[in-house]
Order: C-alpha cells, then sequence, then structure tokens
C-alpha cells in the first residue's frame, strides 16, 4: 500500500514556495473533485492507503479512546503489540510496530494546537516514544535520559504536548537494542509525525508520504574490521519493491514528497529517473534555496519534503539507487496514467550530496557566544564486537554533560575523528548548519546531520528550550555503544 | 593448513622408510569461514621456507630442506556465499632452482550470513596436479569443512579436511585425515596473534602412531592493517619425526575491488 494521499483539501500545504515553479501547462491548484475525476487511480490509491487523509485522520481523532483509569479523553491512541507483517507475498516478518501496521498511523498535528495521546505498551518490556523534532518538554519528549518515564510493560500512559515546529517529523521507540535486533528501530516501531501549521496553504496535487526502512539486521564484519549491522531486505511504506501499489500520476502534476529514512542504521539514496527533486524542507523546517537534486541522501531519522513535477512519462522505480538495496525492496513504482512497460531503474550515479547548495545565497555569519567542541572517536573491542563510542573520550552514561545558557548562541563543533559517518540527533531543539568540511553555510535548520568520516561540521545552537536535552548519534548500534551525550541548562 | 602437503605419500614414506619426513609446505593457513565478495579477486602470494626438514630423496621425490616455496593464490568471488581459489605452486631449492610444482583449483561455498548462524561455515573443494618430482602422488582431492567464531577479541578457526588421492601411491590408501586449527586474539584493530595447528593423521581407517603423524605448530601473526591486504607472519615447529622441523612462513594478500563504484 502506498501512503498516496490526494491534496485533501485543495490548498492546504505547507510551502507556498513550490508556486515559484508550477509547471506553465497545468493548474497548480488542482480541486480535489477535478483531481480525483482526472485520476482516478491517485484516489483508488488513496483509498488503499495505510494512511488516513486528513479528513479520515480526523475521524480517527475523534474515535472513543482505549482509556481505562484516565480522566481526559486522549486524541489520539497508539497501541504498541507484535504483528505479523507482509513485506511481500513471499516475505512475513514477525516485529514490534505502532498500532499493527507499518509505518504506524500517520499523525497529522496542528502546530501550537495541543494534543493528547495515550500510549498503551502490550510488549513485555519497557518501551517509549519518543517524538523526534518537536520541541516539547523532556518529561514527554521521549528519551529515559532526558528523565521521560518509561511505559511499564503492560502498561498504558498519556502524554499531552503542544506540537511545535510544523514540518515533517516523527514518532519512533527509543530504547536500546545492543545485540538484540528484534528490538529498538530495527523493529517496525516508528510512524510520520506530520505537524502542520495553522495556515500557510500553498497547493499541489498529490502528497505523498515514503518511509524507507531495512529488515532482518544481522550482524557482519565490517571492512574496518569491526562489527557492523547489515540487512537482507529493504521497504517504502512497509513494502518491497514490486509488491505495492503503485504511485499514479498524471504528466504535470506536481507530487509532494514526504519522505523520512527510518532505518536503524543505513544511509539511504533516492532517485527517480528523468526527474528531479527540489528539495522543499529538510527535517521538517523550510530551506532558504529550493534547490533541484537528482538524488537525495537521507541518513537514519533525517527527513526531505520534495516536490516533483511529473514531467517524463513512463513507468519509473523510485528508490534506491545501488542495486543491492533496490534488489533487497528499496523502491517504489511512479506509474504514469496510460504508461506501459517495464520499470525504469534509477541509474548508479555517483553518490554526493552537499547540505550548502539548499543553504542561503548570501551567507549570513554570526558569532557565537560559546563554542562547544566534541569530538567523535571509537574503541576498538575485538573483531567480533561492537566498537564503544565516545564523545570527548567518554562513552555514554559517563560522557561530560554539555552544560547551555539560555539565549546564547552556542556554536557545537562536531569533530568525527572515525571512520564512520555519524547522523547525529539533538532532542528538542533545531541547529543551524554553520559550516561543513569548512565551508560555510546558513539558513539550514536541521535536527539530525550526517557528520561524515574524517570531517568536522559546526553548526550553531541557540539555547531556547530549557531542561535536560539528549544529543545522540541516531545510528542505533553507535547510540547502544556509547555515543550519546546530556546537554542542560545552567 | 589449506595445501597439498601429500600426506598419504608421506605417511607411506613414513612407514616405509623411517627417516622420510613429509613434504610440501606449499599453502600453510587456517582458512576462516569468510568468502571473497562479489566482484573482488584476492591475490596472494605465500612464502614458505623450510629451515629444517627432509634432507633426502625419498622415492624420488625432492627434499624439502632450505626449500624455499613460493605460491601464488587468485581467489574470485562469485557471489556472496561462493568463491573460486586457483593455485600456482613453485619451488626454489640449491640443486634444482625455480620449478614449477602443480596447480590446484578450489571451489568453495559457504553459509550465508543472512542465514545467522552461531558460527561461520563454508566447505571448500580441491582439486590439484603436482609434479612426481615434488610427490609421488600427481593428482588429489581434498574436501575441507570450515567453521570459525569470532566472539569479541578472540577468534576460533577449525578445519578437519580429508584427503584423497587420485593417481600415484596412496590410492588405495583411502582416506586421510588432516586437521588443522586456529585461535588468535586481537590485540589492537591491527594486530592480532595466535596459535595456528595443522596435522596429518594418516588414513581415518587407520590412524598413524604420534611419531608417525604430521604434527605443526605455528605461532602466528596477522596484521590487519587494511581492508584491502592480508598479512600474516608465523613460524612453525614440527615436533614429531614425520614433520618438517622448522618453517618459516609468510602471507601476503591483496583484494582488487572491480565493476561497482568506490562509493558504492
Amino acid at each position: 500500500m502506498n501512503a498516496s494521499i490526494a491534496n485533501p483539501e485543495q490548498t492546504s500545504t505547507l510551502f507556498p514556495e513550490v508556486l515559484k515553479d508550477s509547471n506553465p501547462g497545468r493548474p497548480a491548484n488542482l480541486s480535489r473533485r477535478r483531481f480525483l475525476r482526472d485520476s482516478s487511480l491517485a484516489g483508488t490509491a488513496t483509498l488503499l492507503s495505510p494512511f488516513p487523509t486528513a479528513r479520515a485522520w480526523s475521524q480517527v481523532g475523534q474515535a472513543a479512546p482505549l482509556l481505562l483509569g484516565h480522566s481526559s479523553a486522549p486524541d489520539i491512541s497508539i497501541e504498541i503489540g507484535e504483528i505479523e507483517w507482509e513485506l511481500s507475498p513471499r516475505k512475513r516478518i514477525r516485529t514490534t510496530a505502532y498500532n499493527g501496521q507499518i509505518p504506524g498511523k500517520l499523525l497529522r498535528l496542528t502546530e501550537g494546537k495541543p494534543v493528547t495521546i495515550e500510549i498503551e505498551n502490550k510488549l513485555d518490556r519497557p518501551d517509549i516514544v519518543h517524538w523526534h523534532g518537536q520541541w516539547i518538554p523532556p518529561d514527554v519528549d521521549g528519551a529515559m535520559e532526558e528523565g521521560t518515564p518509561m511505559i511499564a510493560a503492560r502498561g498504558r500512559t498519556q502524554v499531552t504536548f503542544t506540537p511545535k515546529p510544523s514540518g515533517l517529523h516523527w514518532y519512533h521507540t527509543h530504547v536500546t537494542a545492543h545485540r538484540d535486533l528484534k528490538k529498538a528501530l530495527y523493529s517496525g516501531q516508528f510512524g510520520i509525525l506530520l505537524v502542520e501549521p495553522r495556515s500557510n496553504p500553498a497547493p499541489y496535487d498529490l502528497e505523498q508520504f515514503l518511509v524507507l526502512h531495512d529488515w532482518e539486521p544481522y550482524f557482519v564484519t565490517s571492512d574496518d574490521g569491526s562489527q557492523m549491522v547489515n540487512y537482507d531486505i529493504s521497504s517504502i511504506n512497509g513494502r518491497m519493491l514490486g509488491h505495492d501499489n503503485p504511485i499514479q500520476v498524471r504528466q504535470g502534476q506536481r507530487v509532494l514528497f514526504q519522505i523520512l529514512n527510518a532505518s536503524a542504521t543505513e544511509v539511504h539514496w533516492l532517485a527517480l529517473p528523468g526527474h528531479q527533486f527540489q528539495v522543499l524542507a529538510l527535517d521538517g523546517r523550510p530551506v532558504p534555496t529550493q534547490a533541484k537534486v537528482d538524488v537525495l541522501r537521507l541518513g537514519p531519522a533525517e527527513r526531505i519534503t520534495a516536490i516533483v513535477t511529473m514531467n517524463s512519462p513512463g513507468i519509473r522505480i523510485l528508490g534506491e539507487t545501488r542495486s543491492r538495496f533496490r534488489d533487497a525492496g528499496m523502491g517504489t513504482i511512479i506509474e504514469y496514467a496510460n504508461a506501459s512497460g517495464k520499470p525504469q531503474a534509477p541509474p548508479q550515479v555517483q553518490l554526493s550530496w552537499d547540505y550548502r547548495v539548499f543553504g542561503e545565497a548570501n551567507i549570513t555569519t554570526h558569532k557565537p557566544d560559546v563554542s562547544i567542541p566534541l569530538i567523535f572517536t571509537s574503541r576498538f573491542q575485538g573483531h567480533g564486537a561492537l566498537d564503544r563510542w565516545m564523545i570527548n573520550g567518554k562513552s555514554f552514561p559517563d560522557t561530560d554533560t554539555v552544560m547551555l545558557k539560555e539565549g546564547l548562541r552556542h556554536r557545537l563543533v562536531f569533530d568525527n575523528r572515525s571512520t564512520d559517518d555519524h547522523p547525529v540527533h539533538l532532542h528538542r531543539h533545531a541547529f543551524e548548519l554553520v559550516s561543513i568540511r569548512g565551508a560555510s553555510t546558513s539558513g539550514i535548520f536541521k535536527d539530525v546531520v550526517i557528520v561524515e568520516a574524517k570531517s568536522r561540521v559546526e553548526v550553531d545552537l541557540v539555547a531556547d528550550n530549557p531542561g535536560a536535552t539528549l544529543f545522540h548519534c541516531h545510528q542505533q548500534d553507535h547510540m547502544d555503544s556509547g555515543f550519546m551525550a546530556l546537554f542542560r541548562y545552567a | 593448513m589449506k595445501s597439498f602437503r601429500f600426506p598419504l605419500a608421506a605417511f607411506v614414506a613414513v612407514i616405509i622408510i623411517p627417516f622420510a619426513h613429509a613434504q610440501g609446505n606449499y599453502e600453510i593457513q587456517v582458512y576462516g569461514a569468510d568468502t571473497v565478495p562479489p566482484r573482488s579477486t584476492m591475490v596472494e602470494l605465500h612464502s614458505n621456507y623450510t629451515a629444517d626438514g627432509q634432507k633426502y630423496f625419498i622415492d624420488g621425490v625432492a627434499p624439502t630442506n632450505h626449500a624455499e616455496h613460493e605460491t601464488i593464490e587468485i581467489t574470485q568471488g562469485i557471489n556472496n556465499w561462493s568463491e573460486v581459489g586457483f593455485y600456482i605452486f613453485t619451488s626454489e631449492q640449491s640443486g634444482t632452482g625455480v620449478q614449477w610444482v602443480g596447480d590446484h583449483i578450489r571451489p568453495r561455498v559457504r553459509v550465508p550470513e543472512r542465514w545467522r548462524w552461531p558460527v561461520g561455515v563454508s566447505l571448500s573443494t580441491e582439486v590439484g596436479y603436482q609434479r612426481a618430482f615434488f610427490s609421488n602422488d600427481t593428482w588429489t582431492w581434498e574436501i575441507r569443512p570450515i567453521v570459525d567464531k569470532t566472539v569479541g577479541r578472540w577468534y576460533f578457526a577449525v578445519n578437519p579436511a580429508l584427503e584423497r588421492t587420485w593417481h600415484g601411491p596412496d590410492v588405495n590408501l583411502g582416506i586421510g585425515f588432516s586437521p588443522a586449527a586456529k585461535i588468535s586474539y586481537d590485540f589492537t584493530k591491527q594486530i592480532s596473534g595466535g596459535l595456528e595447528y595443522y596435522a596429518d593423521y594418516g588414513s581415518i581407517t587407520n590412524i598413524a602412531s604420534l611419531h608417525d603423524q604430521q604434527q605443526q605448530f605455528f605461532p602466528a601473526v596477522d596484521l590487519n592493517v587494511s581492508p584491502k591486504w592480508e598479512i600474516n607472519f608465523g613460524v612453525g615447529i614440527g615436533p614429531t619425526a614425520a614433520t618438517d622441523h622448522w618453517i618459516v612462513k609468510g602471507i601476503i594478500g591483496r583484494r582488487f575491488d572491480w565493476g561497482r563504484p568506490k562509493n558504492q
């Protein structure tokens, strides 16, 4: 099933700037009726979607909640449980997931409008749900290291927060896995959290959510001699390539792709042959320059919002540029109306990515109030073990606490001296990219950034959300092996 | 030891000629379960010098004492669970000069890692020819199960190999048992050290006495300086009469990846 959502109210998108590049041959602002008339298959895809439309979701939100012993009715209920899931007719897996589906149901919230979510944990072990990308208090953020309570085995809890900021975010488990590759982000415990602004409408014809994930993990000895996690199966929206309904499009349509890499450890590169992605937002935050690119790179936990004008008819695979991942299932079919033939796969391309192309054309420089070096290194534990990861020479929980002062601009200097790339994530805040490998940029705000091996990335963090804040590598095996630190406000 | 050491010939020699020693020592290596990745070629040079070995011609077969054996091994990865190896054996010795000894071919399959077995398992089979000047048994066959396991800094491997002569005096002797094993410890990411063990017990239906068995122990070092390089060095001690007493061995290998972009 594709997470295809025909623009429910025809004017509801997040990015008015996309109008800058609208296709002159086609009205940018289709009516819902006309869209459905013109694209009945897209409508079918919508009906088959595991994600409810905004309207359907609003009905879900009003459904009678499962509440025992709680005084307030939740807006949303999430159930954590074991499921058997069909990635393809020949590949079924047992895993844990939210509300019996992969990915978990789309949570479409409104910025600034408080929401109460009830979480029922049907597992025999404690769990916790992290609201990734949200600037919310530490007691509900969903990290036990910050002080959020775990949800007891077979227990339930309620959290209430006010969604902020708007954009494409996600929710996922925040437990550790260590060598148990059935737990944490190796499982199906993830879903999209889309926070819409109260206003700011803009047009698109079709909104498409793509959630990338890798399955059936196992340890292998990597080329550099330490153990790493490898996978047999990959999927988009819980389906392997060729086993999902094609995304039906028409020439001239503008498709808004909301893409999340929910893989526990893998970076993914996506392309759609004959098309370019106009990137509107990174990690839910609009970018100053909506550059067009042929290939998207998403590290674990990164999100990209991009629009594609459908101007190259045919049947294409939107998928991994690397054939080994595509063969494992990382792809989905884009099918133009009346097109036939064999799907065209993305060509093998040189993999390169530079965040800076999305930055401000005229770079704004800020003088930081404080500079905080964070040096990433690893300690070899044997060819049959995972490396131990360190920040400034120490592994969590022994890492030094980073002290922030409210209102000050802190320059975090990520100095990756290891031979691995690290998608580092800061909870409850966004940071602005300042430099990458010494090259300056500005205007790009993210909550995850890949710090490539043997490189340095500088970001600015304006401390504006007091409370304990977790910083960690979002690669599950790195996080589990000590790559975490706690930031606190002085 | 993944080698053709002509154990059955040696066994016969030991029985018939009490002062005879085993021949060979062309490739001295305990196999791990890994195979060479697809689109990759591994080229290895095995250099083995017998400092104290068989000093006499036995039944027309050249002695090993002070022989320098150079073996080129080329292994091509087929897919992520199989490979094929090819060997060129040479010998250099005073009085005979540089000599081509023979060639072997060695297909190997492994249990893919995705099967998630608790140990690495692979199976190799090796067929080859060697000149009668270096072995009375000119056509031999070997099947070698390989089991290994890495636990933290420790590495364990066993190769309980079975050997059979197809052409030569040992044809009627049946199947020989030639196990090898290795244990090593990662002192650092780059340096591992341990002990390798090689033996030839003779026919599985008629195990030789200890005196007549080949037994070799190699304290050995592996240098993991790069994923593309394999470096191994060891000194072997053969305590039994049927074994070359001192052998110095070295392996240097380079993996060549081709047909895929560097960053794929």
